[in-house]
């Protein structure tokens, strides 16, 4: 298959479950609310060595927030709901309890649920203040601008993790040129992050290593400069490959950011230095959701 | 389908106790089994309909017209659907209210909403005396749900209140939200003397400074509140214009001879 002169390959990128949660960020502006939201949702690329994989989903206007500020709602992945808690606590401790003017809030419901300010609260040393507005309880923890305010839960959802495509282009510019373009499509779809800086990954990996202590390393087939002493998947012309990771709340949050960062792709062209369009799969041994490209490109 | 109607024929001689009178309980029942409810007047059993005319309607939606202020223990324990009193209500409206939605078009006697859990108890004229307060010999008073008063109410509203949210237009007289263990008072139209004396945590917010404040209250200065931007579109759907305007509130911190873990927060 042939889009706009970029070979589709015949593959599919593999993703797998994960635990997810979506928050809301709020701050008197959008800058402050933004501080927070990259603090807490910084260094979350890939749960091989971050413990979670976060990003800003969108930002929001003022009527679209509890609390009638600016914000922004980010979502967090984790393999496990134990470790979601975990870094849920740790980077909205660190990264937003910390930021001036800040509140947190559910971005989600469900069943099951995940403590958001229910531990944070022990911060206010006992001065912690509870209140339940509306059936929900919330915690006014004093801090040094006056309040933090916390929702005490947010819900728990089941997501799909590790979706992603693989660019090869004729340049190294050419390729970030159109992973931008992608990413700004992929932003456009609800539910849905691209965790990796800017969006892009240029150190795609291949699952184990030489080195025993090493889950994952480089995917050398990949790697232009392994050509001729690795089984190299490129061809002559390409001279970069970029990744783009996305991690989506839903099976259809992540078929239509596939098919909206791929389409982005397509767009561009071979015109544009773009060659082929590959993904990463692992012979269905990680995970159970496949995306096809050729079918999402149908 | 119209609602059920009770419909008061005269002034009964004595006050009429109207617990049991409630949507669920009316529910599925003919026009001759409800008449033939008992109700206590005056410590004796009565039937409803030698009291009332029963027009059939649904019950879910059960609407009392009232033109005097006998009628106690409106909605007592209701958890679903809504009561409509067209008129005055008697005293103890709401108690142990836990949901559904209880509206009295008129005045409300003493300690409406007493016992309250859960719903809305929504009083269009003024409330009597310990609104929200705890019975005598109870630990505590309200526990739960909203209560929204578009008039004024008595004194020591609120006192001993343990949960939830009373929202008054008018003013509200004498020492109210004493010795309240939490939730949270809202008082547009400013209050009497001595609020808060005893409060031990929970908000009492004015929206004017009162004259007097208890002794055992310190001025905590003027502070952004986040938190009263959430309850101000929370009672916007409720009773509008109650919650200060602005989050920027004077707030006052006490009864510190109980923890000072409470606080008077005054608009500004």
């Amino acid at each position: 298959m042939i889009h706009n002169g970029v070979l589709i390959d015949d593959t599919y990128a593999e993703a797998f479950g994960m635990k997810a949660t979506r928050i809301i960020i709020t701050a008197d502006n959008l800058t402050w609310a933004k501080n927070a939201a990259n603090a807490a949702f910084g260094f979350a690329t890939s749960v091989i060595a971050c413990g979670c994989e976060a990003g800003i989903e969108r930002e929001l206007a003022p009527d679209e927030t509890p609390d009638g500020r600016p914000g922004v709602a980010g979502l967090l992945f984790a393999m496990s709901t134990k470790e979601l808690a975990k870094q849920l606590e740790r980077r909205i401790g660190q990264g937003v309890l910390t930021c001036p003017s800040t509140a947190v809030f559910a971005g989600c419901d469900s069943e099951e649920k995940l403590p958001l300010g229910k531990n944070l609260r022990y911060f206010g040393d006992g001065w912690q203040i509870s209140k339940v507005i509306a059936g929900r309880r919330y915690w006014r923890i004093p801090v040094m601008d006056g309040e933090f305010l916390a929702e005490e839960s947010t819900g728990l959802l089941r997501s799909v993790g590790g979706g992603n495509f693989l660019v090869l282009a004729r340049s190294r510019c050419q390729a970030l040129s159109a992973c931008e373009a992608a990413v700004l499509a992929i932003a456009k779809v609800p539910g849905v992050i691209t965790p990796f800086p800017g969006g892009v990954v240029r150190s795609g990996s291949k699952i184990g290593s030489k080195y025993k202590a090493l889950p994952a390393s480089t995917n050398d087939a990949f790697c232009p400069t392994l050509r001729g002493v690795t089984e190299s998947e490129l061809s002559p012309e390409v001279e970069a490959v970029l990744e783009i990771v996305i991690d989506g709340l839903s099976d259809a949050d992540m078929h239509a950011a596939m098919k909206a960062g791929l389409e982005a792709i397509c767009e561009i062209g071979a015109a544009g230095g773009i060659v082929r369009l590959s993904a990463g799969n692992y012979g269905g041994k990680l995970g159970q959701f496949h995306y096809r490209l050729r079918e999402i490109l149908a | 389908m119209s609602a059920l109607t009770l419909t008061l024929r005269a002034a009964p001689q004595g006050r009429v106790d109207m617990s049991g009178v409630l949507p669920a309980a009316l529910a599925g029942l003919s026009v001759a089994a409800i008449a033939a409810l008992p109700l206590i007047m005056n410590g004796r059993p009565v039937a409803l309909g030698e009291l009332f005319d029963v027009a059939p309607g649904e019950a879910n939606r059960l609407v009392i017209c009232t033109a005097t202020n006998c009628l106690d223990y409106l909605g007592k324990g209701m958890t679903a659907g809504t009561i409509t009193v067209e008129g005055p209500a008697g005293h103890y409206t709401g108690q142990n209210l836990c949901g559904g939605k209880l509206v009295v078009r008129g005045h409300a006697g003493q300690f409406a909403a007493s016992g309250m859990k859960g719903g809305l108890l929504h009083i269009v004229g003024n409330a009597g005396d310990w609104l929200g307060a705890a019975l005598i010999g109870d630990r505590a008073g309200m526990a739960g749900g909203v209560v929204a008063v578009e008039g004024d109410v008595g004194d020591r509203a609120g006192d001993r209140m343990r949960r939830g949210l009373i929202l008054v237009r008018g003013r509200a007289g004498d020492a109210c939200a004493t010795r309240l263990l939490a939730g949270t008072l809202v008082v547009a139209g400013g209050c009497g003397d001595q609020p808060g004396f005893g409060l031990r945590r929970g908000s009492l917010i004015l929206g004017h400074a009162p004259a007097t404040l208890p002794t055992t209250f310190n001025h905590a200065g003027v502070v952004d509140l986040p938190y009263l931007d959430l309850l101000r579109r929370h009672a916007a759907g409720i009773l509008p214009g109650v919650v200060p305007a602005l989050s920027r509130v004077r707030r006052y911190v006490g009864d510190l001879t109980c923890g000072g873990k409470g606080e008077i927060l005054v608009a500004t």
